[in-house]
């Protein structure tokens, strides 16, 4: 089963793609800000990580700089969901490997998932 | 030497001017409304004022409206600046943080996240939320007093909104240094939104109850007018010159036209020839003296059209810049907004001459009529201290006669002239006359003349004579008063 951190200030937005993602399959952990999320990170090395913009302590722009600049962490496919950043986001495609835009449709997050984990696999074979 | 306070601007037309100046820089305030007031709308229209002059504002969130809601919901007003999200005020949730760790650690990271935007406005939605976490009175008050004392010291001006209803002895109402109200409720079927300040220490506020209004543009407050021109903000004019209203044959009966920056009040019935009245007027702007035509019936378009029905070119006086056209149509309008409007187009415009019609758009207009004779004070005299002659009409019932009027409001007292517009039926034709009841420190004739209305307007012709009382004249243009008396 494949592991998510989802990482936004917002926890009910956060829970309820948790909830939408565990119905997938999904074994999904949460944090609240930037920093959490990294620790979290360390903690359960994710599949795939999904990430908001604007946190308290750490950005999700400085959180995905960290990501990539980490060895162990570089490699994990980040998705950026957020309501005001997207071209932010956008403009840097060497961070996020796909940019959400709130609002989006659950299953456009579930497909990039899906998507995403399919292309890891088969570059791991 | 009094030291005066460090204002910041809200950006929200009419807050400054209720707050005598502005925010307090490094003050905290409650912004306080029911859900709906326009809480939400306010703060972030000044904080993104308070980016656009170059400052950062972190907006925090405790259990309200999602973020992409909230930016949804503000996309729709011209102030919201995309590019400005994220960039200089920085949207954040700490619920989290106050839910599992309590008003303490709220603090804290509060303090955490000012210092990193270095930010110099704090705008904390959800004061209810960490009210209800809080064990006691104390509680609230040492998180205010916490974070008062750190955005204090960094000149970081604070709002926390909040929708609970706040009395004077609440803990955070103690604490804070303002406070600004937002009431919706309803005035008969039309609602009425209105503003307070009811907490400002050590600054003064214009106090009281003010309109506001919620549009595209986000609130625009209007002062209560006579608020706010106590006293008028210009000296009365005293120019000895008499006023040519533009009426043919109505000067000899007014001392050779009106006192200058007066105030006429043109009643009379529907009919009876008052807006013609008021073409003629303003048929003598210049654009070196343009007019104001505030109306609350015709249209511009059914304005011009009349103009050339009369022969009189309204069309080219607009085109010069003689003539300058506003209209409201009678229906849900703002009192203090209106009288707003009228100034500010008269200050811009250096208007000279202003017609009024007519004054019951402003009656209508008024939720509270009882004010309506300190409202027209504070007009009347800001009209005449920027020296404007000023004529409005008023509805009268017909009443078919040739004495008998309605029972004049109160506000009649306040005004320098009286002039009288009647109709009645005589020997199965319909004749119009005209008669001045007051003219301010002006000898004038009491005598009802007729009048004509025609190609050029509306003209006095001869003096009025009854059928029975002496053989009729025939209808011609008036030579002079016959009369006289004093007011």
């Amino acid at each position: 089963m494949a592991t998510v951190v989802v990482i936004d200030d917002e926890t009910m937005n956060a829970d309820a793609l948790a909830f939408m993602l565990s119905a997938e399959g999904f074994s999904v952990r949460t944090a609240a800000d930037g920093e959490a999320g990294l620790r979290l990170v360390a903690e359960v090395q994710p599949d795939l990580i999904i990430t908001d913009f604007m946190m308290p302590v750490m950005t999700g722009l400085e959180l995905a700089q960290k990501l990539r600049a980490n060895a162990a962490t570089a490699r994990i496919p980040v998705i950026l969901l957020t309501a005001a950043q997207a071209e932010i986001g956008r403009s840097h495609p060497h961070l996020f490997d796909v940019v959400f835009e709130k609002p989006c449709l659950p299953s456009e997050i579930v497909g990039a998932v899906s998507r995403l984990l399919e292309n890891e696999n088969s570059r791991g074979i | 030497m009094t030291k005066q306070l460090v204002r910041v601007q809200s950006g929200v037309a009419g807050l400054d001017t209720v707050l005598c100046g502005g925010l307090v820089q490094g003050a905290s305030y409650i912004v306080q409304g029911s859900p709906g007031a326009g809480k939400t709308i306010l703060a972030n229209q000044i904080a993104f004022h308070h980016a656009k002059d170059g400052g950062k504002i972190l907006y925090v969130t405790l259990l309200a409206e999602s973020h992409d809601r909230l930016f949804q919901a503000l996309a729709t007003f011209d102030f919201y600046e995309a590019s400005a999200v994220g960039r200089d005020i920085f949207y954040i949730s700490l619920f989290k943080v106050l839910q599992e760790e309590g008003l303490a650690a709220l603090v804290t990271a509060l303090r955490s996240e000012l210092a990193r935007y270095r930010c110099t406005t704090l705008v904390l939605d959800g004061l209810l939320i960490a009210k209800d976490k809080a064990e006691s009175a104390l509680d609230v008050k040492t998180f205010v007093a916490e974070l008062q004392s750190h955005t204090a010291f960094t000149g970081c001006t604070v709002l926390f909104l909040t929708s609970a209803r706040t009395d004077d002895v609440s803990p955070e109402h103690t604490m804070v240094d303002g406070v600004i109200q937002l009431k919706e409720e309803l005035a008969g079927i039309r609602t009425v939104r209105q503003l307070r300040i009811s907490k400002s220490r050590g600054s003064a506020a214009l106090g009281g109850l003010h309109q506001y209004r919620i549009s595209s543009v986000g609130i625009d407050v209007f002062p209560r007018l006579e608020a706010l021109l106590g006293t008028p903000s210009a000296e009365e004019w005293l120019d000895h010159e008499r006023v040519d209203v533009g009426v043919p044959g109505l000067a000899p009966l007014i001392g050779g036209g009106l006192p200058p920056a007066s105030f006429t009040l043109l009643m009379g019935p529907a009919g009876s020839g008052k807006t013609t009245f008021g073409l003629n007027f303003l048929g003598r702007a210049t654009p070196e003296c343009p007019a104001l035509f505030f109306g609350f019936y015709e249209s511009p378009q059914r304005l011009r059209a009349k103009g050339r029905a009369l022969g009189i070119d309204v069309e080219g006086l607009e085109r010069t810049g003689a003539l300058v056209t506003i209209w409201n149509p009678m229906t849900e309008n703002l009192l203090d907004s209106l009288g707003h409007q009228l100034l500010e187009t008269v200050r811009q415009r250096r208007i000279h001459r202003l017609f009024i019609d007519g004054m019951t758009g402003f009656q209508r207009a008024a939720v509270y009529p009882a004010r309506l004779i300190e409202f027209f004070t504070a007009l009347a005299n800001e009209l005449r201290g920027h020296g404007v002659s000023t004529i409005a009409t008023l509805e009268m019932r017909d009443l078919n006669g040739l004495a008998g009027t309605d029972p004049l409001p109160d506000f009649t007292s306040l005004m320098d002239n009286l002039v009288l517009l009647r109709q009645v039926g005589l020997g199965g034709e319909l004749r119009r006359f005209i008669g001045v009841v007051k003219m301010r420190d002006s000898a004038f004739d009491t005598a009802f003349h007729d009048v004509i209305i025609g190609d050029g307007g509306l003209q006095v012709a001869n003096r009025l004579i009854l059928p029975g009382t002496a053989e009729r004249d025939p209808v011609v243009p008036s030579s002079g008063a016959q009369s006289s008396g004093e007011s």
